[in-house]
């Protein structure tokens, strides 16, 4: 197999206030592979958007962010702001949440994809404009011609983010971040967005990173699924892993969360309490208080990744009775 | 309360009810067809869009137009009078308005006209120039500490509030003495003490700016600090500061008179309007007139200029539609419901 495009290894990222140190993001690991979509999932605060940040070096200035970031063979945390900004936009490329905020209100969509290209390529406006043109087009914005010279406020939410995803692959990225892409849109035209980014990702070869909270779009769309609560990854593995042979109860829980739209009617079940605060944490598991696996063993020692087979991956110290667990209910 | 009126009310009002109600579904159902599309009405360009506006802001349009005439009328002052503003006529002195002196003559006898057009071109000079050096330094200095925040935000805060509680007249006196006698000394030294008001606009709108999402795209997509500040944060404060730029102009116009006016500014045989006031105000009692000519002349100047930058901040605004915007905030208003749907049904 070929080199990862991207290899993160041990990225730690935390922010200084006044109260401490916010640790954002612990111990992350965990790799891209070109063309292959991977689904970080988590909730508000698990440090989801915070990774993806990271990897772009455009995390705040009060951060304190250690580890590695190999990309293509370098790692992006040692390099020099030039050399990054060289980087962005080129190479690795992001969409962002809400698309109404994401564009500048004062110069046209086409304008902002041209200014894109141009500060990465040599080239014309005229080139980059009808570069721009094709983009929009590639991207299913009707009338491309006469929409790259309308400003952002006279597209919809959903246009707007096609804009935006024909800004981010402007450059041919290698990499896609997408970070809660659809959040802001209608359910309908969410799945629109979500099929522009399958098709692009079809059509130019891009890995993709995609970050959300939910696991809907994720069954539809990733490759391998990443599980983050409270700055840790909780379990990684294929998209079968995650949805059919999970052995980690945080996952469990989200999942017995979705409404179930076949079968028969059953109540959902929440995950009681709340997420907890990311300053100053204690020893132990992060979800234990809300983890109805919990033993004692949780609250004196953090668990570590334990390999199940291939790349499915669960943090917990009972991975073992879960898996004697999941036999026995697939016995009955 | 209102549930027991409406049937008092009486058919009349049950039938503008219905109007209004059939009136609102149309609305939604062009608001609809809009939505569906992913479009908006009928996409005109900004510049055209720009310039209805503007034409729509009667007030704007008003101070455009006395702009321009105020203008022509100081500007072709040496062709449309026979006299020199410096050449007295002892015989003709402190004469009312004729169609010979339209303004009427001073106290050696020169035409009034000429002077205070004379005047009025070295005010507007000094304004446009003014306005355009603090504009720019202003400009630069609010966005670089709005967008840097940090040390380099309060260091140039507190220059800012050091210019605030500095007594400008008391300054500018001092600086006059040594600069005051040419116009683009004066107005060098008017820049630098008025540039503060740009900048504390500018400062605060940048610091919202700068947590748009826009920025951090513009950043993702590899854009530097410079270019940042330039193409990004720097066009969106325009707005902002359109009116804050022609009350400036008129405060440096105003300020200019008022060293003229104390002796500090222009020199004689020239004048500004400053001046013109200064020198007739002796005689106010008997001949209020030559006091007013100059005076309203600054007054009509400022008020233009203000009406002109309220329609310009209007106009220049993209988001702004000639019509009110309705349309986007009802788009607006719809996605958020289907934001919160979103979340209901499939979140975490």
């Amino acid at each position: 197999m070929s080199e990862p495009v991207l290899r993160v290894e041990n990225l730690n990222v935390g922010f200084h206030t006044k109260s401490g140190v916010v640790q954002a993001v612990t111990d992350a690991n965990f790799e891209i592979n070109a063309g292959e979509t991977l689904a970080v999932v988590g909730e508000s605060g698990s440090g989801k958007s915070v990774t993806a940040l990271a990897l772009m070096r455009l995390h705040p200035r009060n951060t304190e962010i250690s580890g590695r970031v190999m990309f293509r063979g370098h790692d992006l945390l040692a390099m020099s702001e030039p050399e990054m900004r060289a980087i962005r936009g080129r190479d690795v490329s992001m969409i962002f949440q809400d698309p109404m905020t994401a564009m500048n209100p004062v110069f046209t969509v086409g304008a902002q994809i041209v200014e894109a290209i141009r500060i990465h390529s040599d080239v014309s406006k005229e080139v980059a404009w009808s570069r721009a043109v094709s983009l929009l087009e590639m991207v299913g914005v009707p009338e491309p011609k006469q929409r790259a010279s309308q400003y952002p406020h006279e597209y919809s939410g959903g246009m707007r983010q096609r804009a935006m995803i024909a800004m981010a692959i402007s450059n041919d990225p290698v990499l896609l971040i997408a970070d809660e892409p659809t959040t802001a849109l209608d359910v309908t035209v969410q799945a629109q967005v979500m099929d522009v980014l399958a098709d692009v990702q079809k059509e130019t070869g891009t890995a993709m990173m995609l970050i959300t909270h939910d696991l809907g779009l994720v069954a539809g769309s990733a490759d391998r699924v990443q599980v983050m609560y409270a700055s840790r990854l909780m379990e990684t593995g294929d998209l079968e892993d995650i949805f059919y042979e999970s052995r980690n109860p945080y996952t469990r829980a989200l999942l017995d969360s979705i409404p179930d739209l076949e079968g028969t009617k059953t109540e959902l079940e929440p995950i009681p309490g709340n997420p907890p605060s990311l300053l100053n944490q204690n020893v132990g598991c992060a979800f234990r208080p809300r983890c109805s696996w919990a033993i004692d063993r949780c609250g004196v020692e953090d668990p570590a990744l334990v390999t199940i087979d291939g790349a499915h991956a669960s943090r917990c110290h009972r991975v073992d009775d879960l898996t004697a667990h999941a036999q026995t209910e697939a016995a009955r | 309360m209102a549930d027991t009126q409406i049937p008092v009310g009486g058919s009349d009002e049950l039938v503008d009810l219905a109007a209004e109600t059939e009136q609102m579904s149309e609305t939604a159902k062009r608001l609809a067809a809009v939505d569906a599309e992913g479009l908006s009405e009928n996409p005109k360009s900004f510049g055209k869009l720009a310039w209805e506006r503007f034409l729509n802001h009667r007030l704007a349009l008003l101070g455009a137009i006395g702009l321009v005439l105020i203008f022509l009328a100081f500007y072709f002052a040496p062709y449309l009078s026979d006299y020199s503003f410096d050449e007295p006529d002892v015989v003709r002195r402190l004469e009312g308005p004729s169609w010979d002196h339209p303004f009427g003559t001073d106290t050696i006898g020169r035409d009034l006209y000429v002077r205070t057009a004379q005047g009025g071109r070295y005010s507007m000079r000094i304004g446009i120039t003014v306005a355009i050096l603090s504009t720019v330094f202003g400009t630069l200095m609010g966005a670089v500490a709005g967008y840097f925040g940090k040390a380099i935000d309060i260091v140039v805060s507190q220059v800012i509030n050091l210019f605030l509680v500095v007594p400008y007249l008391v300054i500018l006196a001092v600086f006059a003495q040594k600069f005051g006698s040419s116009a683009n000394g004066l107005s060098v030294v008017l820049a630098l003490l008025l540039w503060t008001r740009i900048a504390r606009v500018v400062r605060g709108v940048v610091f919202s700016i700068k947590e748009q999402e826009f920025i951090m795209a513009a950043r993702s997509a590899g854009a530097s600090h410079v270019r940042i500040i330039f193409r990004h944060v720097i066009p969106n404060v325009v707005g902002a500061i359109a009116v804050e730029i022609t009350l400036l102009l008129g405060t440096a116009i105003v300020l200019e008179s008022t060293l003229s006016f104390l002796g500090l500014g222009v020199q004689p045989p020239n004048a500004s309007l400053g001046t013109l006031v200064a020198d007739a105000k002796s005689n106010i009692d008997d001949d209020p007139l030559r006091v007013l000519t100059p005076g309203l002349c600054i007054v009509f100047i400022v008020l233009c200029v203000n009406f002109l930058g309220d329609g310009l901040r209007d106009a220049l605004d993209p988001r702004s539609k000639a019509e009110g915007n309705k349309p986007v905030k009802a788009a607006k208003d719809k996605n958020a419901a289907g934001v919160d749907a979103g979340e209901a049904v499939g979140s975490v």
